[in-house]
């Protein structure tokens, strides 16, 4: 068992987790041109849900748990969207005042998970299970799980977007909405949708963020979030399979070296990865440059 | 009592100098700087270590100067301006407004996860501790006669700093500033070295971030790493908004009201028994409340930045709230496409 496919295997962890986080932000990014910076804390409320279904008081399967508090994420996107974030967007040109108001989001999110689960380390109770042997790598069978809904959810989101008429107004609206809208779709009715799809998205990602770290804290997700920023920028912003393939770059990098220098140092080898592509290639790696100025 | 009351004149005074430096960044040349916090750590621990003698059992850290209090600060604001110099020429050439928040949100996170393990650096996770406490040796002050003495002093270093501060945004300077900010195209277009200016309007506003930084660190004694995670961007940010952005009067208003009342004030009540930090909780989610609320029902702050009669060519002022069409209104009369002056800050494409 060597070192490296050890890591290896580690990697296509992070990737996945990586990947689901990713598209969650970049898919809401194409839609409504902003960032919202308080997707790390989106991450955290949805592990925090699952936790609560899991642990505390109904003691429910975390694969089931995981589900519920990503439809119940969904629907806080949706909420979020129609109350906070919309108005914002709508009332001012410039979008600085939205960047704000996520930033702001962000905190508000961030202390109020505190305020109710505290500053501990808390775990979800799941079944160890055994290690398996895939190839030269050693998986674990939740690491495994962890990989198929990854691997799953992206797929079906890859089906909606190619072969349903909602993906296809998506794809129309992340190219151009006011030419969407003109066309006769029906752009308040996708930007929801997509919140809830962002918001689901981000419930799994901080789940499975917690079951493959072994834990979750509040914090977690404002940390990770910096990752998904450098795998997003990577392929290029607003760009669906730019983000995948951005995952897997950084989520390979970030674990393979951390086998090799000092594990530490990780975010530092997403940073230096983000720093390079900016300066290469602004637009990342898919990114047209049509796209990422409208 | 007066220990109580001399450490929120501190704060107030610090946060005065701190949103200024801001103000002068996003309030006047509209760089979203989402990694402020990082410029005023810097500026803490270079005053740390260049106060600090040079060997501390117990401590790592570089430099170990032993400077006096004046020289250590100004180091700090200095390194400070140093690394915006260093930020911005990697992001301001080329990335558009979102980009260049991502790339800084995610720079001070970076900043604050290098200090964290680097030891050798600043000490770390345990941040320097015993920094010297400015002339109290040689003044022979206690804990109390320091602190009235310190804040005092930050009042002293405050209006020196605000008199700075005017002077550059009533020069040509801060007219440019405030031009690039409103229309960069046109501000360009009229000749003006738009990288150049944002270049200045960063290190001005990271030498204001790398002072106030440098007096926390003397007032406190101690700084460590989980005192600049991006959230406290945000309270200075808050201040900013809360106050006006684009006017300092504006800044002090915001210092006294956000920094003082809403942070610091409910800092000394007792904590709720079996709830440790619940109130500090609490009180930043509602830093955040407020300034929602700010932006929504009172975008241009509790005290708005006065329209200036300098512009006369018909390039209306920004009235904050109407800043968007306005703007739009400016690119159309300027033949510019919307798209291209709402949306990007660079030329690098």
């Amino acid at each position: 068992m060597s070192l490296f496919w050890l890591s290896v295997g580690f990697g296509l962890v992070t990737s996945s987790v990586l990947a689901v986080a990713a598209i969650g932000l970049s898919l809401q990014f194409g839609i409504t041109n902003y960032v919202n910076f308080a997707y790390g804390d989106f991450m955290a409320l949805g592990a925090f849900f699952t936790y609560v279904l899991n642990n505390e008081v109904f003691h429910i399967n975390i694969w089931i748990a995981l589900a519920i508090a990503a439809l119940a994420m969904g629907g806080f996107g949706v909420l979020i969207n129609q109350w906070l974030l919309g108005p914002f967007a709508r009332r001012f040109q410039s979008t600085h005042y939205v960047l704000i108001v996520t930033f702001g989001l962000s905190l508000v999110m961030l202390n109020v998970i505190y305020s109710i689960w505290g500053a501990d380390v808390r775990f979800y109770s799941l079944a160890a299970g055994s290690a398996h042997h895939v190839g030269p790598m050693l998986l674990t069978t939740n690491q495994l799980i962890v990989m198929g809904i990854s691997v799953a959810l992206l797929a079906a989101l890859h089906t909606t977007l190619k072969t349903t008429r909602l993906g296809k107004s998506m794809r129309a609206m992340s190219d151009n909405t006011s030419l969407a809208m003109t066309s006769g779709i029906d752009t308040r009715r996708i930007t929801t949708i997509t919140w809830f799809l962002s918001g689901a998205l981000a419930g799994v990602a901080g789940s499975v963020l917690g079951i493959s770290e072994g834990n979750l804290t509040p914090a977690a997700g404002e940390l990770f979030l910096f990752v998904i920023f450098a795998a997003v920028i990577m392929g290029g912003i607003g760009s669906i399979y730019g983000a995948m393939a951005g995952a897997v770059f950084i989520g390979m990098s970030t674990e393979i070296s951390a086998a090799y220098i000092n594990p530490a140092y990780k975010l530092d080898i997403a940073f230096v990865v983000l720093i390079l592509t900016l300066l290469i290639r602004p637009n990342g790696l898919i990114g047209r440059p049509g796209t990422t100025e409208a | 009592m007066a220990y109580y009351i001399f450490t929120l004149v501190f704060f107030l005074f610090d946060y005065f100098i701190l949103a200024m430096g801001l103000n002068i960044q996003y309030g006047i040349t509209g760089i979203l700087n989402f990694a402020y916090i990082g410029f005023v750590a810097i500026g803490a621990y270079v005053t740390g270590v260049a106060g600090l003698p040079a060997n501390v059992p117990g401590q790592h850290y570089i430099l170990g100067l032993g400077l006096p209090f004046p020289l250590n600060t100004l180091l700090g604001g200095l390194a400070a301006m140093a690394l915006a110099v260093l930020v911005a020429l990697i992001t301001l050439r080329r990335l558009r407004t979102d980009y260049l928040a991502i790339v800084l949100i995610s720079l001070s996170l970076v900043f604050y996860d290098f200090c964290n393990n680097y030891v050798s650096l600043f000490n770390g996770a345990d941040g320097l501790y015993n920094v010297p406490a400015p002339y109290a040796k040689s003044l022979g002050l206690g804990v109390n006669s320091f602190i009235i003495f310190f804040a005092c002093l930050t009042g002293v270093v405050a209006l020196i700093m605000w008199f700075v501060m005017h002077r550059v945004l009533r020069a040509p300077l801060g007219r440019t500033l405030r031009a690039i900010r409103d229309d960069h195209v046109a501000a360009a277009a009229l000749g003006k070295n738009t990288f150049r200016m944002q270049l200045k309007s960063m290190m001005i506003g990271s030498f204001f971030a790398g002072i106030g930084g440098g007096l926390l660190i003397q007032f406190g004694g101690s700084f460590n790493p989980t005192a600049w995670l991006p959230g406290e961007t945000f309270v200075v940010f808050a201040v900013l908004i809360v106050g006006g952005a684009g006017n300092n009067v504006g800044m002090f208003v915001g210092a006294l009201l956000v920094e003082t009342l809403l942070i610091h004030l409910p800092a000394f009540l007792p904590d709720i028994p079996g709830h440790p930090g619940l109130i500090e909780y609490f009180d930043l989610a509602l830093v955040g409340v407020v300034l929602m609320l700010m932006l929504w029902f009172r975008p241009q702050g509790i005290v708005p930045e006065r329209l200036r009669r300098s512009a006369s060519f018909g390039a209306p002022e920004r009235l904050d709230e109407e800043a968007g069409r306005l703007d739009q209104t400016a690119a159309i009369a300027a033949g510019v496409g919307i798209e291209q002056a709402d949306h990007d800050t660079g030329n690098g494409r």
